[in-house]
């Protein structure tokens, strides 16, 4: 049997298996208006625990620990961090998800999309998704360093906040065209 | 005719009523209006039944001329099939002008590369010719279905079940036909009979499909989403995939940190 032979029917199994899974019920879908998406999607409202996380991971906060418990004691603490690490984790996915969902909005009702930027955004998503996995699983395997995940959230409250002043401003300066538009047809109505 | 089996003859006659059924329900529904390459495409796959029986009767199964016929109306039937599978394309993301414009530009890029891939990678010699091109379009065809549901899921645009249905039909039979094509490529003589008989199958399964969603009247408006200005698209896009791109990097150095740990 030739290479070819089998390799037409690994190509169609690929394709009935991703067929499978893009027509699965999808999670999210695109928003009637522009305003609607904006609202629902600047949240971000995880970000709300960040002093305590950031408490949970400092190193001093271990030593303080380490000193004064029983090795039984820190080993239940260590274990309880991990979960509440993997909830923070969990958390920021679900931020950088909302983002995500805002964007694509956005790119759904606009005229025209740039390809670049587009296939860009794919790319940052695939990047996420596998790094977000690949330090979930240390974090399981109980290899990964809690201290390092402050730190994270800072840039996704950041983006949620400058993305939605951007959007309040192209909003006032969409309505002043309308309004600028309107006034002068009224005027050539006037004259006419 | 003799050549050909009863069972096979009889298959072939419930595909080609399968056809009319088809037919009569959408002039019926008045779905020709909402579907009409769909309709055409119905149309010549039926008409064309008829001229490959009027061929196998004058001249024989095994005749070189019959072989001819058919797949000489092949062509005729594989293009009315990719432009009823444009049409799903565009029905779908139309009203979507920015997401349109781009799936547009991938949907031709993939079915232009799909076929130049297949028919290179396949024998080059001058017997498989028709089989390749056969082999090839309905690839491209079932390629396309595919970007057209990475984009549905993507960018979260809602579908008419009807549209979604057909368009399943049409991925099933495309990919099932590109294994019968494979299979036909190796056994030629040996497999001719039995890829006629699974072919009809194949598609009686996707003609019950459709017929099943088209039993009841589509309705030809959709409602048109209302569109931003155009600023907004260049103004925020930009900005989010800097932070996309920025919240990656720190996630790497991240993940950097832990690997070297441990």
């Amino acid at each position: 049997m030739s290479l070819l032979f089998y390799s037409f029917f690994g190509l169609i199994g690929l394709l009935l298996i991703l067929f499978v899974w893009l027509i699965r019920k999808p999670r999210w879908t695109a928003p009637s208006s522009a305003a609607r998406g904006a609202d629902d999607e600047c949240e971000c409202r995880h970000m709300a625990y960040l002093p305590q996380i950031r408490q949970a991971f400092s190193d001093s906060d271990f030593d303080f620990l380490a000193k004064n418990v029983s090795r039984e004691v820190l080993r239940r603490i260590r274990l309880e961090r991990r979960d509440v690490a993997l909830a923070y984790l969990a958390a920021l996915r679900e931020d950088f998800q909302s983002l995500l969902r805002m964007a694509r909005a956005i790119a759904t009702l606009s005229p025209e999309l740039d390809t670049v930027r587009e296939f860009e955004r794919i790319g940052l998503t695939i990047k996420f998704a596998w790094q977000y996995r690949m330090i979930r699983w240390k974090f399981l395997a109980g290899t990964a360093p809690l201290a390092q995940l402050h730190g994270l959230s800072d840039i996704v409250s950041g983006l949620s906040v400058r993305i939605e002043a951007a959007l309040n401003e192209l909003g006032e300066r969409a309505a002043l065209a309308a309004e600028l538009a309107s006034s002068m047809n009224r005027r050539g109505l006037g004259a006419g | 005719m003799d050549e050909i089996d009863v069972f096979q003859r009889v298959l072939w006659g419930i595909a080609i009523s399968l056809d009319g059924v088809l037919l009569v329900l959408l002039l019926k529904r008045k779905n020709h209006r909402v579907f009409p390459a769909f309709f055409v495409y119905i149309l010549v796959d039926f008409l064309q039944g008829f001229v490959v029986l009027a061929s196998y009767l004058v001249w024989g199964f095994d005749s070189e001329i019959a072989g001819r016929v058919g797949w000489g109306t092949q062509a005729f039937v594989i293009a009315a099939r990719a432009l009823a599978v444009a049409q799903i394309c565009g029905q779908v993301l139309a009203k979507y002008r920015g997401v349109w414009a781009l799936a547009k530009r991938l949907l031709l890029a993939t079915a232009a590369i799909v076929l130049l891939v297949s028919w290179a990678v396949a024998r080059g010699s001058w017997q498989f010719a028709v089989l390749n091109a056969d082999r090839g379009m309905e690839l491209a065809v079932a390629s396309s279905i595919l970007i057209l549901f990475v984009f549905i899921r993507y960018y979260g645009v809602t579908v008419e079940p009807a549209v979604s249905v057909l368009a399943i039909g049409f991925f099933l039979y495309s990919c099932f036909h590109v294994l019968n094509d494979t299979i036909l490529e190796r056994w030629l003589y040996n497999y001719s009979k039995m890829w006629n008989l699974v072919g009809l199958l194949a598609f009686m399964a996707s003609q019950s499909l459709w017929i099943w969603v088209l039993r009841e009247r589509q309705s030809a408006t959709t409602r048109e989403p209302k569109l931003l200005p155009e600023g907004i698209y260049n103004a925020v896009t930009p900005e989010i995939n800097d932070r996309l791109r920025a919240l990656n990097d720190y996630l790497g150095q991240f993940w950097n940190v832990v690997r070297k740990r441990s």
